[in-house]
């Protein structure tokens, strides 16, 4: 049994006729199921293992990265097979699990090929598409092997499933895609320097696979994991294997 | 004729370019570890892919693959690598399974063990380096400052 959960913003009217032109292909290959919209103060972990307790089988995503991230970080324990529709504007985790945005992506979920994902782990939570902490002076112990600093303040990202894209200098008109979801969690450091007297500058960023990450700072950091922000003193990063179970597309890229 | 089924050539002809397109975007997409610029690394520092530093690292080095030290980058630690491409400073021992090359702006003080080596007219170089494939009686050349070699390349007999 199918269980859709829809995003909010997918109530706008230039999403209607996408919306209805899903539910129609959904119909055709008999996989129309239930559906729930996610609100703001909805907790989608109890939802979800309320209809899990009904008979559901598979949960589905309707919507974009934001969606995919706020429910998936909260319901990645749930027993059960997870499905993503991504439909309208910031969808980049789509095209890492070969899913096509639209209606293409009925087609995909149809065929029900499924992998187990990996997911992060953040000072017990999970995380699925990215984990950014904000530029401040840090120290990130890797493995418990090495440690790395920067001469002044740094910015992390961890990236799982959302690619992370980034830009050599001004003139670099490549923009420069890294896809994760190989087995390792990547963190892309990004040092600041204080190159002129209006502010900071970006430099290039380093770049290290890792499967554990310890990150502390002299002082409280912010740190945003799947949309969600809070402040923290040290953090500790950890991949869980296999946590997942994904209906994915043929052009995934992993 | 009309209602003939398509011939499976077809389909299978289709489907091996996608293969090989997905094995080699795979090996395009592999991640390799990179040191920015003015990131300090201290520790066992490894690596299961090819590793390229730019900053500052101490304490050691490991890859199976390749290690790429850009100009101006340095290395305090001890590198065992499967091959490397040296411009910057090293200053440490240097075991590397396959080839090194010391490029002209290279500076390395340490004992270097390597299959094959190549140095760039301009490298600096103070220590022992070690080769396989010469005599007990001639196990290794013991070299001092190398200024400015005039041929590119060090050649043995094999």
């Amino acid at each position: 049994m199918y269980v859709y959960i829809y995003d909010n913003f997918l109530r706008q009217k230039n999403f209607l006729s996408t919306i209805h032109s899903m539910e129609v292909v959904l119909t055709d290959y008999g996989i129309a199921g239930k559906i729930l919209r996610l609100q703001n103060y909805t907790d989608s972990k109890a939802v979800i293992e309320d209809e899990i307790k009904r008979g559901a089988k598979t949960i589905v995503i309707v919507g974009n990265d934001a969606t995919f991230g706020q429910i998936l970080s909260r319901s990645a324990t749930c027993d059960c097979t997870f499905g993503f529709l991504p439909v309208g504007p910031n969808n980049t985790i789509a095209e890492v699990l070969g899913i096509p945005v639209g209606i293409e992506a009925c087609t995909v979920l149809s065929r029900r090929r499924k992998e187990f994902l990996d997911v992060g782990w953040m000072n017990n939570r999970y995380f699925v598409s990215q984990l950014r902490v904000m530029p401040a002076k840090l120290e990130v112990i890797y493995d418990e092997r090495f440690k790395v600093t920067a001469a002044d303040k740094m910015e992390v990202i961890v990236c799982n499933l959302q690619p992370f894209f980034w830009k050599k200098d001004k003139k670099d008109t490549e923009q420069r895609v890294v896809h994760p979801q190989d087995g390792k969690l990547e963190a892309f450091i990004r040092p600041l320097t204080k190159s002129s007297w209006w502010g900071y500058k970006y430099e290039e960023p380093s770049i290290f696979p890792f499967e554990e990450m310890i990150i502390t700072g002299k002082e409280a950091f912010a740190v945003e994991a799947d949309g969600k922000l809070s402040k923290e003193v040290k953090v500790k990063i950890k991949l869980a294997h296999s946590k997942v179970e994904m209906i994915v597309g043929r052009d995934r890229k992993f | 004729m009309i209602f003939q089924r398509p011939a499976p050539k077809n389909i299978e002809e289709n489907n091996e370019p996608e293969v090989n397109e997905l094995s080699r975007q795979h090996v395009q997409d592999e991640v390799e570890t990179v040191v920015g610029p003015s990131v300090t690394v201290e520790g066992d520092f490894a690596s299961e892919g090819n590793i390229v530093v730019k900053g500052t690292v101490s304490g050691s080095v490991f890859t199976s693959k390749h290690l790429t030290v850009e100009m101006g980058a340095k290395i305090m630690a001890n590198v065992r690598a499967g091959s490397a491409t040296i411009a910057g400073e090293v200053k440490g021992n240097m075991k590397i399974k396959e080839s090194l090359e010391l490029v002209s702006t290279s500076r390395v003080v340490g004992d270097i063990d390597v299959k094959n080596l190549k140095i760039e007219s301009g490298a600096l170089l103070y220590g022992k380096i070690t080769m396989p494939g010469i005599e007990s009686g001639e196990k290794s050349v013991k070299t001092k400052l190398f200024k400015k070699t005039e041929d590119a390349g060090v050649q043995f007999a094999s």
